[in-house]
């Protein structure tokens, strides 16, 4: 199914996000006023001699001298301060399926406020939302949405939690740290979807406010990380272990691209290395590619393959493996890996059934792992 | 053979004005009458332009009022030009941002008549809405870079820069583009090449102006007066390699006079110069240029 069917699908099914607060690259490269970015001063960096600093926020440690911005294009060295311009500017504003993350063993069928501003610390060439995490925030509509404004919104639209998402929530650190103790203030759960290409002590820092983590993990060579992410595989790596060292739920998506990405060998590698240091109960989703952005040269990822590399997921003891992007697909259900029956089932956004009754399948006693309630 | 011109002057800057008005003017009259062969302004603007065509002057105004391409150095080339046979409603003089324009002392015109100046963000203008994909390049293009100029002037201010090495002519169009943060890694190699290797500059540039009246030789890109040295001078050559080579020597030329190590001591060559010419866009090596200096 290629993307735009793959969409109009979707929508028919009512598998589309419920609520379209402000909806991103809607008016795209209108620009905002350039007056109009926050500046609040950065978290994570180093004051050098002559006007230089350092940012230490993520493993790039961009050194900057005045008037420079970072690789994310979001944060500036202003005289010798390092500001952060996307504090409160919200470019993006949905409420979506907590499904949609994907997080599958986080409060499923219940919606998450999903926020994001402008920028990326990486430069994938297949990003799905390059519209808004390949600019620069006075390139793209936004809206003031200070945190208590994000807690609020969530709870005027009865959303549990909220999801830092689209772009990349970590170069908007501080507004989403402090809309992070805003929410828990009030009760809501706090979800990041991140490639997790950051330095150790910021996100340790933020494990501690959050309450649950989605890492897309692109590939298991570094080699694929230089030529099509531009960023380290190492940290991104540290960075799932820390989490799943952390009272913190983690899940992990796997975009597979054909012939980049998607050997056996490769995907074995991978889920050995999660068996070892994480364990077999995360949950791992095989997600499908679609031509987009710099990578339109490639087919989208063949239903045999996920399917394959799927199997190949659970022969090497991984409880919880999952097919993202095919909609209706069985492997969308979760299945309990004792009794081997279908404990939650889903089509699409929409669950189904959930065959689980205080953190344990309903039909065994199987103690699933999630953040059920 | 490249031809690269280094025209210089003492005192090029006043009490009164600051820039010396009549000293600017008399470095583009002797500099375009070395680049091109002839004295008088409509001969050698029809040597290097169509008169007929919209032409951009891009600026850079990053470095605000202290170190950017200053109004008079941009409306003194364009009065060039215009005496050159140029209509002054086809030249526009650009950068990112209006407000980068206005922080440099620019007074933006839109208006049909006149000589204009803006920025990208300005209403109505904006960035391509298609990717331009080129080599490790993926970025929107401005529109003013894409679709309104037909011929291209690089007036760029030559500065060392603390990640590409240099700031010069061919970095310059970095402004042109809504990504330039995405491609800084490297010292900025191959990206400034292969940027400038898109059709949408390398079809319309004509000539590299660098603006080297003050040249900040270390700690740039932003001004800093210990490391700032008034030059006096303007570089120009119609190869844009050439002309980046030329002003990365200058560069060379006062760190060592000020006792700083070479720019690959500090690993930071601009490599992406020596990479243009591997993509057949200018001459690097001394033996294909001439440089002909003169101090009046």
């Amino acid at each position: 199914m290629r993307r735009r069917n793959f969409l109009k699908f979707s929508a028919a099914a009512g598998l589309t996000p419920k609520k379209c607060l402000l909806p991103f690259a809607s008016d795209l490269f209108s620009f905002s006023d350039t007056a109009n970015l926050s500046k609040v001063e950065a978290r994570y960096y180093t004051k050098l001699p002559d006007r230089e600093i350092e940012c230490q926020l993520c493993p790039r440690f961009c050194k900057l001298g005045d008037k420079e911005r970072g690789y994310c294009g979001v944060r500036e060295n202003m005289g010798g301060t390092y500001y952060t311009l996307v504090y409160g500017k919200a470019c993006a504003v949905h409420v979506d399926p907590i499904e949609k993350k994907p997080l599958f063993h986080f409060l499923p069928k219940t919606t998450a406020l999903s926020i994001a501003t402008a920028g990326c610390n990486v430069n994938c060439k297949f990003c799905q939302n390059w519209e808004i995490s390949q600019v620069r925030p006075e390139q793209i509509t936004h809206i003031d949405l200070p945190p208590e404004s994000v807690v609020k919104t969530a709870e005027k639209n009865n959303c549990p939690s909220i999801a830092y998402t689209y772009s990349e929530p970590l170069i908007f650190f501080e507004y989403m740290y402090d809309t992070s103790l805003e929410a828990r203030r009030k009760g809501i759960k706090n979800v990041v979807i991140t490639g997790a290409h950051v330095n150790p002590e910021p996100f340790k820092d933020l494990l501690e406010v959050v309450d649950g983590v989605k890492i897309d993990l692109k590939a298991f060579n570094q080699d694929f990380y230089t030529k099509y992410v531009r960023g380290k595989l190492q940290p991104v790596l540290d960075a799932i272990v820390a989490a799943s060292q952390s009272h913190v739920w983690l899940e992990i998506v796997y975009l597979v691209i054909p012939t980049l990405n998607d050997t056996t060998s490769e995907i074995r590698q991978m889920c050995r290395w999660i068996k070892k240091e994480i364990g077999p109960d995360v949950p791992l989703h095989f997600s499908r590619f679609y031509p987009y952005y710099l990578m339109k040269n490639l087919p989208p990822t063949p239903l045999s393959t996920l399917e394959s590399l799927r199997n190949t997921a659970l022969e090497e003891g991984l409880n919880y493996v999952y097919i993202g992007n095919i909609p209706a697909h069985e492997a969308e259900n979760t299945y309990c890996p004792h009794c081997g029956e279908i404990i939650v089932k889903r089509m699409g956004y929409i669950i189904e059934k959930i065959n689980i009754k205080n953190g344990r399948c309903a039909l065994c006693g199987q103690e699933i792992p999630g953040f059920w309630s | 053979m490249a031809k690269v011109i280094i025209i210089q002057t003492k005192n090029i800057y006043n009490s009164k004005e600051g820039i010396n008005s009549e000293k600017l003017n008399n470095l583009y009259t002797r500099g375009f009458h070395l680049l091109t062969g002839f004295k008088d302004s409509k001969s050698s603007i029809k040597a290097l332009l169509s008169t007929d065509k919209k032409t951009g002057i891009k600026i850079n105004t990053i470095g605000g009022r202290s170190l950017s391409t200053r109004p008079k150095v941009s409306l003194s080339l364009a009065d060039y030009l215009i005496e050159g046979g140029l209509e002054e409603k086809n030249i526009l003089i650009w950068d990112r941002t209006n407000r980068e324009l206005m922080n440099a002392d620019y007074r933006l015109n839109m208006n049909q008549n006149g000589i204009k100046i803006f920025g990208t963000d300005s209403n109505t203008i904006g960035y391509k809405k298609k990717l331009t994909v080129h080599r490790s390049i993926g970025s929107l293009f401005s529109s003013i870079q894409s679709d309104i100029v037909s011929q291209s002037i690089s007036l760029a201010i030559l500065k060392d820069h603390g990640l590409a090495g240099i700031t010069a002519g061919m970095k310059n169009y970095f402004g042109s583009i809504h990504n330039p943060n995405k491609y800084h890694d490297f010292n900025c190699n191959p990206f400034v090449a292969d940027l400038f290797d898109a059709p949408a500059i390398r079809e319309k540039h004509r000539l590299t102006i660098l603006d080297a009246l003050t040249v900040q030789f270390h700690k740039g890109p932003a001004y800093h007066s210990l490391w700032a040295e008034e030059y006096g001078g303007l570089i120009m050559s119609t190869d844009p390699v050439a002309a980046d080579y030329v002003g990365w020597q200058v560069i060379e030329e006062l760190r060592k006079k000020h006792g700083l190590p070479s720019l690959k001591e500090e690993n930071r060559e601009p490599l992406y110069i020596k990479t243009a010419e591997k993509l057949g866009l200018g001459s690097v090596n001394p033996a294909n240029i001439t440089i002909l200096r003169e101090e009046i």
